[in-house]
């Protein structure tokens, strides 16, 4: 099973979508790779990923996500690398907000639109969050 | 109740966790070992079958108490991933051309009722049911043709004998349903 996500936006809650799906498509023998886009940069920032916005309003869910023992976006990231999760920058959108490589976890790396869909074509489902 | 190997405690950790580690804790076990996993994620009463059936497990029971699930899931001897191969099927009139050469073999898996009311010559009669009890009468060598009335139970029988080590099957469909060849 091979899946590919794109991941466009920032807040926490895309994240979770992101990186639960990843790490469950992982443990379950399946190939994953993510193409971080835009605000979706954000999930694999060092700094950024911890500190990822609630949507407005939302904000008094953060005791539900601590009551149910769900795990920080900063262990999801590192439980999707260690399964072997292939991480994707997509270098338009580094350009566009002055980002460097060095700025996001190790193991990412950088390409473009051709990159993503080169693995998304023979994927065998493709995810947008 | 089962003959434990290892036991996984992931209570209190929810969706993806419970999936995540269960999969770590059963990289260490060999087939045919069992898994105890426990768990309070109620997502897991549906995800842990649901992966062991992707990654080619045996679920064997769940059973709940207070709240607390075990999980019992024995390793599988499943190929490893990128192994799986695609099922070797002939057409009928294939199976025509090599048929009643050296070495071939054709087995016919329906049930006796229907095998007596035609089937092709030199066929042997093995209903699927009984493919693991018959394996002996199965040749190991040569080319073994697997065969019922339209192709469900022979994909059936193939899978069985691919379980049992056989890589020297084929199947042929539609089948029977669709014969235009000789019949006894």
């Amino acid at each position: 099973m091979k899946v590919a996500i794109i991941a466009a936006n920032g807040g926490l809650f895309d994240a979770y979508k992101v990186f639960n799906i990843a790490t469950a498509a992982a443990a379950t023998d399946g190939e994953v790779e993510i193409f971080f886009t835009f605000e979706g940069l954000n999930l694999i920032h060092r700094q950024g990923m911890n500190a990822l916005p609630m949507p407005e309003g939302k904000e008094h869910f953060a005791e539900g996500f601590q009551k149910a023992n769900v795990p920080s976006i900063g262990e999801l990231v590192a439980m999707s690398q260690e399964l072997g999760v292939k991480f994707i920058a997509c270098q338009m959108t580094m350009d566009v907000m002055g980002l460097q490589k060095e700025d996001f976890v190790d193991g990412t790396e950088v390409g473009g639109a051709v990159t993503f869909l080169g693995s998304a074509k023979d994927a065998d489902m493709t995810l947008t969050f | 109740m089962y003959n434990v190997t290892r036991t996984l405690d992931a209570k209190g950790l929810s969706c993806p966790m419970p999936v995540v580690r269960t999969k770590k804790a059963m990289e260490d076990l060999a087939p045919g070992e069992v898994l105890e996993v426990i768990v309070t994620d109620r997502g897991s009463i549906a995800d842990l079958p649901m992966w062991a059936k992707t990654t080619g497990q045996e679920y064997l029971e769940l059973i709940e108490e207070n709240g607390v699930l075990t999980h019992y899931i024995k390793k599988g001897s499943a190929p490893e991933k990128g192994e799986t191969t695609e099922m070797k099927t002939i057409t009928n009139e294939e199976y025509l051309e090599v048929a009643g050469q050296d070495g071939v073999t054709l087995i016919d898996v329906r049930e006796p009722d229907e095998f007596e009311a035609g089937h092709a010559p030199g066929a042997v009669n093995i209903p699927l049911g009984q493919i693991d009890d018959r394996l002996a009468e199965i040749p190991e060598t040569g080319d073994v043709y697997v065969i019922c009335r339209s192709g469900g139970r022979a994909g059936r029988a193939y899978e069985a004998l691919e379980a049992a080590g056989r890589d020297n099957v084929t199947r042929v469909a539609p089948g029977m349903g669709d014969w235009d060849g000789p019949v006894e």
